[in-house]
C-alpha cells in the first residue's frame, strides 16, 4: 500500500496524494488524491520563473476571471482547470479536478473490449478517426451525429470563453479535449499551457493535424525572429475548425492525395504548412482525396464525394470555407469560436432524425430540397416535413427574415431562443429560459405546435389567439406569431412533401 | 493513410536463454497491449518481428496492430550472433515492404528499427558492410538495445547514436524498455515542442543511454 503524502499548496491549503503514479503525460507524472476527487500532476523537468508565474496566473487571476463570475459554475463541466500549485521534493505540481465519470469508457471496444480500453479516458482521437469508429469502438460508445454537434458546440463555447478572457489554449487538439458521444459532453484539459499573447511565450507548437500552417512554415526561424509565428488565438481558431471538421466528418480537411515532396517528413511539413490546401476546395482540385489509396477501414467517411462537407448544412459550409479557403493562409479571416458556436446552434435546428432505424448517424441536416434524404444511408424522408422560417421585427409592423430555419420533427421542443431574436442558447440562459415553451407533434396525420408557456401565441393567418395547452396546426404558408415582445418572432410554415 | 512500420529485431541465441527471453516475451506482450490502447497507434502502426541467431527468421511479417498475434519465440540450443546477416535481411524487407512516396502517392512514414542484442556480432565483416546499407535506407530511428551485463555497446554505436544498455535482463527491466519503445512509437502524434524537435521520449531511469 503506497503511502499518502500530505503537503501544502502555495495558497496555504492542504493537498494530499497517494504516492503511486497513476499515469504520465508528455511533461507530467500524475497522482490521485486519497478520495480521488482531484489529481496532483508534477512536472518532471524543473520549471523556470516564467512557467511558475504562468501557473500562478492560471490557478489565480485567470481562473477567477472565468469561474468566479456570475454563471461561472457553468464552466466547471467544460474545463479541467488547475486549481492550485504545489511544490514537493523540489518538483512543481498542479492540482486539477479529476475528470468526470462520463469521460471514461464504460464499454470500450467491440468483441468484449478486445483492445482493453474500458476505464480509459475518452481521448477525442478515438472518435475523430473513421478507422477507430468503424473497426474498434463498441456501438454503445459511439453516440449519434446529434451528439457530435453538441460536443462541437461545447468545445466552441469553451474556446470562445478563453479567447474572451484574452487567453489562447495554444495546443488545442483531440488529445487535449475529452469527449463523451454518449451524452454529447466535452471538456478541455491540459490548460496549464495557456498562452497570454505578449506575456508568456508558448512552450509547444501544438499537436500534428492541428498546428496552423503559419506556425509550421516558420518553425525553422529563431523564436526571437519577428517572422516566427507561435501559437495564439488565431492558431487556436485553425485548430478549432479542424477539430469540428473531424468530429463531424471523420477525416482531416487538409489530408488529401497531393504529394508535395518525395521525402515524407518534408511532405508532411509542406502539406500541413505552406502548401496546405483544402481537400474540398471548389476550384483547386489538386489535393482531392484519392479514394483508391485509402485503407478500406477509412470508408465511407474518408470519401468526400460520398459525404461532402456540405452535408453539415449551409451555416457550417460558410465557416468551413472561411477557415480552410479564405483563412487557411490568412489567419485574420478565420472564423471565431463565437461564430462556430452560433453556426452550430443554428445548424442543430436544421436537423432531422433519419427514418432508417439502422442508420449509424441517426440524424441528418435538411438539404433544402423538395425530396430530402439522409446523405449517410440514403434513406429518403417520407411524409410531410414542416420547415419553419423565422422572421423578426426590427420596426413595428414589418418582419424581416432572420436567415434562421427550424426543422420540425415529432416530439421536438420549441424554446425561448426560437421565440425571441435577442435570446441565444448559451451559458447566459437563466433556468427559466432553458425550459421549453411548446412542442411539436405529428398527431392524427396533422403537424401541431402545442403551446405550453407562450402568452402571445397567435395564428396570424386566421387571426386567432392560441392559449396555453392548445394547439395550432402547421399548414403550408401559415403565419404564426410567437411573441409580441421586442425581438419576438413570426414563423412562416413551409411543408415539404417527402 | 501513411503507415508507421516498426521492425523489432531480437537476438535468440547465447545469453538469451531462460529469463531474458521470457522477459522479452512479456515485454512484447505488454507493448502490444499498450499500443492497442493508443488511438493514434491503431491508425498507423504496423509491426514486424524478426529473430536472429545463426539464421534470421521473420516470425511476424509487417502486421497491423489490431490483427497482431504474437508468435512463439523459439531458441536454438546454440548459435552465433549473426547481426550482419540480420541487417541484410532487414534491408531486403525494407525494400519489399516500405511503400515509397511517389509523385502520385504518399508512402509510409520512415520506419523504426529496434534491435535487441548482446552487441557482439559474430559475422563482423558482414555487419560492417551492412551499416552503410542500412544508412542508405531511411529509418526514422534506429534504437539498439544492448542487453545483459556483458553486452557490448561499441559495435552498436557504429550503427546508431541511440544505444541503450540494459544491465539486467529481468522482466522489470524489459517491461520498462518496451514501455519506452511503445512511447517512442506513439511519439509521432504527441505535441511538438517549440524548441528542438524531440524524436524520442526520455528513456526510463533504469536504462542507460549511451552518448
Amino acid at each position: 500500500m503506497a503511502k499518502t503524502v500530505k503537503t501544502t499548496a502555495t495558497d496555504g491549503t492542504p493537498v494530499e496524494f497517494i504516492d503511486e503514479m497513476i499515469g504520465s503525460g508528455g511533461m507530467k507524472d500524475v497522482y490521485f488524491s486519497p478520495d480521488k476527487s482531484y489529481v496532483v500532476a508534477f512536472f518532471r523537468d524543473k520549471q523556470d520563473f516564467n512557467a511558475k508565474d504562468r501557473l500562478q496566473n492560471i490557478t489565480g487571476v485567470y481562473r477567477d476571471r472565468i469561474f468566479n463570475q456570475q454563471g461561472g459554475d457553468y464552466w466547471q463541466d467544460l474545463y479541467c482547470w488547475p486549481t492550485k500549485i504545489v511544490e514537493y521534493n523540489g518538483k512543481l505540481g498542479i492540482v486539477c479536478p479529476t475528470y468526470q465519470k462520463h469521460f471514461f469508457f464504460s464499454k470500450g471496444s467491440i468483441n468484449n473490449d478486445f483492445l482493453g480500453i474500458k476505464g480509459k479516458e475518452k481521448e477525442g482521437k478515438w472518435f475523430a478517426s473513421a478507422k477507430n469508429q468503424n473497426k474498434f469502438l463498441a456501438p454503445e460508445e459511439k453516440g449519434d451525429w446529434f451528439k457530435y454537434f453538441q460536443i462541437c458546440i461545447r468545445i466552441s463555447r469553451a474556446v470562445k470563453r478563453l479567447h474572451a478572457a484574452g487567453l489562447a489554449h495554444s495546443d488545442l487538439s483531440y488529445k487535449n479535449v475529452l469527449i463523451d458521444p454518449v451524452s454529447g459532453r466535452a471538456a478541455i484539459i491540459d490548460i496549464d499551457g495557456l498562452v497570454v499573447p505578449g506575456k508568456y511565450p508558448p512552450d509547444v507548437l501544438g499537436t500534428p493535424d492541428f498546428i496552423a500552417p503559419e506556425v509550421i512554415e516558420t518553425k525553422h526561424l529563431k523564436i526571437t525572429d519577428p517572422g516566427r509565428k507561435v501559437p495564439s488565438i488565431a492558431t487556436d481558431r485553425h485548430a478549432l475548425a479542424v477539430m469540428i471538421y473531424m468530429y463531424l466528418l471523420y477525416r482531416h480537411p487538409l489530408r488529401g492525395g497531393k504529394v508535395n515532396d518525395l521525402d515524407c517528413t518534408r511532405d508532411e511539413e509542406l502539406s500541413m504548412g505552406s502548401k496546405s490546401l483544402y481537400i474540398e476546395h471548389p476550384s483547386d482540385i489538386t489535393n482531392r482525396v484519392k479514394i483508391n489509396q485509402l485503407n478500406p477501414s477509412q470508408l465511407p467517411q474518408g470519401d468526400p464525394t460520398k459525404t461532402p462537407y456540405t452535408v453539415c448544412g449551409p451555416y457550417l459550409k460558410t465557416l468551413f470555407d472561411k477557415a480552410f479557403i479564405d483563412g487557411l493562409h490568412n489567419p485574420s479571416l478565420r472564423p471565431t469560436a463565437n461564430e462556430w458556436e452560433d453556426a452550430l446552434l443554428k445548424t442543430v435546428d436544421l436537423m432531422q432524425p433519419c427514418q432508417n432505424q439502422a442508420c449509424w448517424h441517426k440524424w441528418f441536416i435538411f438539404d433544402n430540397t423538395k425530396q430530402p434524404k439522409c446523405p449517410f444511408c440514403g434513406t429518403a424522408y417520407t411524409g410531410q416535413l414542416p420547415v419553419l422560417n423565422l422572421y423578426s421585427s426590427r420596426k413595428a409592423g414589418t418582419f424581416t427574415p432572420d436567415n434562421y430555419r427550424l426543422m420540425v420533427y415529432n416530439n421536438q421542443y420549441l424554446y425561448q431562443w426560437h421565440v425571441n431574436r435577442n435570446i441565444s442558447p448559451n451559458e447566459r440562459l437563466t433556468e427559466e429560459q432553458k425550459k421549453p415553451v411548446g412542442y411539436f407533434a405529428f398527431h392524427n396525420n396533422k403537424w401541431l405546435l402545442i403551446n405550453q408557456r407562450l402568452n402571445d401565441l397567435e395564428d396570424k393567418s386566421e387571426g386567432v389567439k392560441i392559449p396555453v395547452n392548445k394547439a395550432v396546426e402547421l399548414t403550408e404558408g401559415k403565419q404564426i406569431l410567437l411573441s409580441k415582445e421586442e425581438g419576438g418572432r413570426l414563423i412562416i410554415v413551409q411543408l415539404v412533401q417527402g | 493513410m501513411r503507415r508507421l512500420p516498426v521492425y523489432i529485431l531480437i537476438q535468440t541465441s547465447g545469453a538469451m536463454h531462460g529469463e531474458p527471453i521470457e522477459s522479452i516475451k512479456v515485454g512484447l506482450e505488454s507493448m502490444v497491449a499498450s499500443l492497442r490502447q493508443d488511438p493514434f497507434a491503431l491508425e498507423s502502426v504496423h509491426i514486424s518481428l524478426i529473430t536472429f541467431n545463426r539464421v534470421t527468421e521473420q516470425i511476424l511479417p509487417l502486421t497491423e496492430l489490431e490483427s497482431m498475434q504474437l508468435p512463439e519465440i523459439t531458441l536454438p540450443e546454440s548459435g552465433g550472433t549473426h547481426l550482419g546477416e540480420a541487417l541484410k535481411f532487414i534491408c531486403q524487407r525494407y525494400d519489399l515492404d516500405i511503400q515509397q512516396t511517389t509523385t502520385e502517392r504518399k508512402g509510409d512514414w520512415m520506419p523504426l528499427l529496434f534491435i535487441m542484442t548482446n552487441g557482439k556480432p559474430s559475422d563482423n565483416q558482414l555487419y560492417m558492410q551492412m551499416i552503410p546499407e542500412i544508412k542508405k535506407r531511411h529509418f526514422g530511428s534506429i534504437i539498439a538495445c544492448a542487453a545483459g551485463a556483458k553486452a557490448d555497446t561499441a559495435k552498436l554505436k557504429e550503427l546508431t547514436n541511440n544505444v541503450v544498455s540494459l544491465d539486467t535482463t529481468d522482466s522489470a527491466t524489459f517491461r520498462q524498455f518496451f514501455k519506452w519503445v511503445s512511447a517512442s512509437v506513439s511519439m509521432g502524434n504527441r505535441s511538438i515542442g517549440s524548441a528542438a524537435e524531440m524524436q524520442l521520449p526520455p528513456p526510463p531511469p533504469e536504462i542507460h543511454t549511451v552518448i
